[in-house]
């Protein structure tokens, strides 16, 4: 089946086969940041936002996101105030689950604008860095948060 | 090959299609149904999509009852202010399902369908004595929670019918309420021991504290203990007597049996604590 997917703003028609989900169509359409770690919805790194709310694309069936608006990483930029937290504080290793945490960081901050450590904390658990790069990631969200251009 | 995928537009034409194949399964969220099939333990000859019947997305207050409506999301039950206001123990319970993500998609009426021993959310009904609403082609029955929780991964659903929605009184009588989970591998993993607990000051100044426990028998079990004029001690040690009859712990990854009945114990010690704490003129 043909489906239209707004992805970062664009749309996109795209051929699908019955129940395909969400993370193959997006790699598939050059997505790239978006990848697969536990296959299971415990890892984030193929997080996404549907409509400003963050879901494990692995998941997430693509069909369920016609009339969506899907946010990636791609979408953000290097000069969104996320992404250029992480530089700064070098929150990142490897970089495989980094688009993950920048995304729920960025659902985050669209909830709480002045989030506390606990907060990133409790908001970021479900997602795991590999290379245990956690304490930069929780100041580079607090740093995006604070605004505080480095 | 993925089962296809049905998107009936109404409850009418959701029950028909339920009605005409046994071997159909209803797509809430996704999240479980997805992981059972990539573990290649679901078999399904269709999934019915539910996502675009009209009215399954809404939480409605009336007097005495929260109405929540199985495809409301576990996340917007952590975060509504309604629920949280006035059902602040089903709100903690909900908030602690999972990861944001899975909370975002997972729904009241798939996790509660799901049946599982160790869902957070079960308890919590339990203790605030909620009903489920469920409708199939012959129409719709209210089944109360703790009828729902059949046996082992076993609820009261028949094939063919649908958790259309969850009601969910408020009661004033409860002074002091509190959601306790442990778990033994990370911290948003199914809980090893949970314990849900409230007290309710009933007309008459009785005291009765509700206790519910989750993951420390093959279904979420419930108790209810009269501590009408009993010390905090005297009714910590009825209460927890009470919650070590109710234990039957499956052992498995997380723990065996031993060890669980241990945490048990804990949650519940845990769950009084807290209870206490915000009752502290007692």
């Amino acid at each position: 089946m043909n489906l239209t997917l707004n992805i970062n703003g664009t749309a996109h028609s795209v051929d699908i086969v019955e129940g395909e989900l969400l993370l193959d169509v997006l790699r598939r359409l050059g997505f790239t940041s978006v990848r697969e770690g536990c296959g299971v919805g415990a890892c984030g790194s193929c997080t996404v936002l549907v409509d400003g709310h963050s879901v494990s694309s692995c998941l997430t069936l693509s069909s369920r996101c016609a009339g969506t608006e899907i946010q990636t990483s791609e979408g953000l930029g290097k000069d969104n105030p996320v992404v250029r937290a992480f530089v700064a504080e070098g929150a990142l290793q490897c970089g495989y689950c980094i688009p993950g945490f920048v995304m729920m960081a960025t659902e985050l901050l669209s909830e709480n604008l002045h989030p506390d450590e606990k907060d990133v904390a409790d908001h970021l658990e479900g997602n795991i860095c590999r290379c245990g790069t956690y304490p930069e990631i929780v100041k580079a969200v607090l740093a995006a948060a604070s605004g505080i251009p480095k | 090959m993925n089962p296809p995928i049905l998107r009936p537009e109404s409850l009418a034409d959701a029950c028909t299609m339920l009605s005409l194949d046994e071997d159909a399964l209803i797509y809430g969220g996704g999240t479980a149904l997805q992981i059972l099939r990539k573990q290649g333990i679901l078999s399904a000859s269709s999934f019915v999509d539910i996502s675009q019947i009209p009215g399954l997305n809404e939480v409605h207050q009336t007097e005495n009852e929260i109405l929540v409506g199985s495809m409301v999301s576990i996340r917007r039950m952590e975060t509504d202010p309604l629920v949280r206001r006035y059902l602040s123990l089903a709100s903690a319970a909900y908030a602690k399902v999972a990861n944001p993500r899975v909370r975002n998609t997972a729904t009241v009426g798939g996790n509660i369908a799901h049946g599982d021993y160790r869902l957070d959310p079960p308890v919590a009904l339990l203790v605030l004595g909620a009903t489920i609403e469920a409708t199939s082609a012959e129409g719709s029955r209210r089944i109360p929670i703790e009828e729902f929780f059949v046996d082992f991964q076993l609820t009261a659903l028949d094939h063919g019918e649908i958790v259309t929605s969850i009601k969910i009184p408020v009661s004033s009588d409860i002074v002091a309420s509190t959601y306790v989970k442990l778990s033994s591998l990370s911290a948003n993993d199914w809980p090893s021991a949970s314990a849900a607990a409230a007290v309710f000051r009933r007309p008459g100044e009785t005291r009765i504290l509700r206790l519910a426990l989750g993951a420390l028998a093959p279904t979420p079990v419930v108790t209810s203990v009269d501590i009408t004029g009993l010390r905090k001690d005297q009714a910590a040690e009825a209460v927890l007597e009470r919650a070590i009859l109710m234990m039957d712990p499956l052992p498995d990854v997380r723990g065996g049996i031993e060890y669980k009945r241990n945490l048990g114990r804990v949650a519940v010690e845990d769950a009084l604590r807290n209870l206490w704490r915000d009752q502290p003129s007692d």
